[in-house]
């Protein structure tokens, strides 16, 4: 599949007003994104990740390198972008939180040159479709936090981009909400249309995406098929157990054959330093009354933690 | 047309958010003070010949203060609720918005010509007859179309200038005096009517006045085209200092302190 989204040897440096301080928020990123691809972004605070997006979106300009979407570049051709991206920032602010919701996205469809009848047509599709068909008349101020998010989805889609760059889009979405937006992007992939999207929820990356991508410091620390993620722990896996005595905790830590033991919720996990080691674990731990455990596949958060460390996993 | 199109929605967004939030046309509550003290040192002076003046100048200062008011905080508030990096983002360049919402405001504001006229016949028990209406009418979009015009790039300059409180104060009374919006340019100084002429106010307020009293400017529509002119610079110069706003802030990442 040809990329639809190419950058190479991205940088920004944001400078303060003094020029006197400088602060690196992309170090060269080179990455393309395939047509009909689902790409996740991961990265802690700070990572770069947003400065990504909106220099994506043509929002911020590269200090150096280039970054081209459907082979036409953020800088030079900004217009041309704009036409076949939309863009999903996180949070609940970007609305007009006084009028309606179709008030709001029949203002963002004449802003993406869409004529009446053809904005209201889609303004009316878009409102069903992320489930504000009823609330379509009410003003956005008496929206919960979810329902601001979903509004953001569908003006993010006003236009019909081919490319989707979504900032934390189930930030603030229940549950329910939450999967609503799964069987959406997948419907969107379906349609054609690439993604590009930011999350701190590893299950929802590694159910969504196709790919993921980590970036820390302004640099990407992976970039590789979801399926593939787990060979970044070379061939160590993983058991996981359920144990509340400390001195024996201390004593799966201190085995030879055991690199770390981590809480997780329900227990803990133990990386082992050889896929032969899971057997020989799970007998140590047997053979001290530990029954509830299991061998495991490490996932997506696993990766996270070990390249980008122990520092907050928001994204 | 698609950029109409993008006019025509801004317009439509001003007219919503200002009917679910009126606080712009607040105006509206105190232009009727102005024409009674205006109105009252006309009559108590005896100088009916006057009435027309004191009738359209807390109309123009009205259209005046109204777009002044949108003007500072229109871009500012779209950046505290997180729009701006949207609007960039966005086919239709911000300063089209910019324009589309303050024409509403300023269209909003020619009630108050309604209003200082009804506080004289009503009142006073004036009789202010309009000569020519259809002149009248002409001049009173001409107006309001060199108001938005103008208050487009004064929302760049407020913005700009990051001084907005200082600037929207100093641009009321030197303009209501250089604008002959009650004492005509032609009674000012001499030496105050190059800087006058520069004022769309000046040319549309002896036009308003002319098309009241009868006495028209000769040829009449060269003070319509003298203030759609000024208006219509003004626009330029703000579509211009806006766009050169958004395109600065993409280089130095300042789009959501723009």
């Amino acid at each position: 599949m040809p990329a639809v989204v190419e950058v190479r040897d991205l940088v920004r440096v944001y400078r303060s007003k003094r020029k006197a301080e400088e602060k690196v928020a992309l170090r060269g990123v080179t990455l393309t994104v395939d047509d009909g691809e689902i790409l996740g972004l991961l990265g802690p605070n700070g990572a770069g990740k947003t400065t990504l997006v909106k220099i994506l979106s043509t929002v911020l300009l590269p200090t150096s390198g280039t970054a081209k979407i459907l082979d036409k570049d953020v800088a030079a051709a900004p217009r041309a972008v704009r036409e076949n991206v939309g863009v999903v920032f996180g949070g609940e602010r970007g609305l007009y939180p006084r009028i309606s919701a179709r008030q709001n996205l029949d203002f963002w469809a004449a802003l993406y040159r869409l004529d009446r009848r053809t904005a209201r047509r889609r303004c009316a599709e878009l409102l069903d479709r992320v489930g504000l068909g009823d609330r379509a008349d009410d003003a956005v101020e008496t929206f919960s936090r979810g329902m601001k998010q979903r509004l953001h989805l569908a003006r993010g889609l006003i236009h019909g981009p081919r490319i989707l760059f979504f900032d934390e889009p189930t930030t603030g979405m229940d549950p329910v909400a939450a999967r609503e937006f799964r069987t959406l992007v997948h419907e969107l992939r379906k349609e054609g249309r690439t993604v590009f999207l930011t999350t701190h929820d590893m299950a929802e990356a590694e159910a969504l995406c196709d790919r993921v991508t980590l970036i820390d410091h302004g640099s990407l620390v992976l970039d590789e098929p979801t399926e593939h993620i787990g060979r970044y722990l070379d061939t160590r896996e993983c058991v996981d157990f359920s144990c509340d005595d400390r001195a024996l905790l201390d004593e799966v830590a201190a085995l030879p054959f055991v690199e770390v033991v981590e809480a997780r919720a329900g227990g803990h996990r133990a990386l082992v330093r050889d896929p032969a080691a899971v057997a020989q674990l799970l007998v140590w731990l047997i053979g001290r009354g530990v029954l509830s455990a299991r061998r495991s596949e490490p996932s997506l958060e696993d990766i996270y933690l070990r390249l980008v460390g122990t520092r907050a996993m928001s994204v | 047309m698609s950029a109409l199109n993008a006019l025509a929605a801004a317009f439509r967004l001003q007219v919503a958010l200002t009917r679910r939030s009126p606080g712009h046309l607040m105006i509206l509550l105190t232009t009727p003070l102005f024409s009674v003290i205006f109105l009252s040192l006309v009559t108590h002076g005896q100088r009916p010949g006057l009435l027309v003046n004191a009738v359209l100048a807390p109309g123009l200062i009205g259209v005046w203060l109204m777009s002044l008011d949108l003007a500072a905080s229109i871009i500012e508030e779209d950046r505290l609720g997180g729009r701006t990096e949207l609007l960039v983002a966005s086919l239709t360049p911000m300063s089209l918005v910019v324009f589309g919402r303050i024409s509403v405001i300023a269209l909003a504001g020619a009630l108050t010509f309604v209003e200082s006229w009804l506080v004289a016949v009503v009142g006073f028990g004036a009789d202010i007859p309009i000569d020519r209406p259809l002149v009248f009418v002409l001049a009173v979009l001409a107006t309001c179309f060199a108001m938005a015009g103008t208050a487009t790039l004064l929302a760049a300059i407020f913005i700009v200038s990051r001084a907005r409180h200082v600037f929207q104060n100093a641009l009321t009374y030197p303009f209501y005096i250089l604008g002959g919006v009650l004492v005509p340019v032609a009674l000012l100084p001499g030496w105050l009517e190059p800087l006058s002429r520069v004022v769309f106010l000046s040319w549309s307020a002896d036009l308003l006045r002319g098309s009241m009293s009868g006495d028209l400017p000769d040829p009449w529509p060269a003070w319509i085209a003298a203030t759609v002119g000024l208006g219509a610079a003004a626009l330029a110069g703000g579509v211009l200092l806006i766009n050169r706003m958004v395109d600065r802030s993409r280089e130095t990442a300042s789009v959501t302190n723009a």
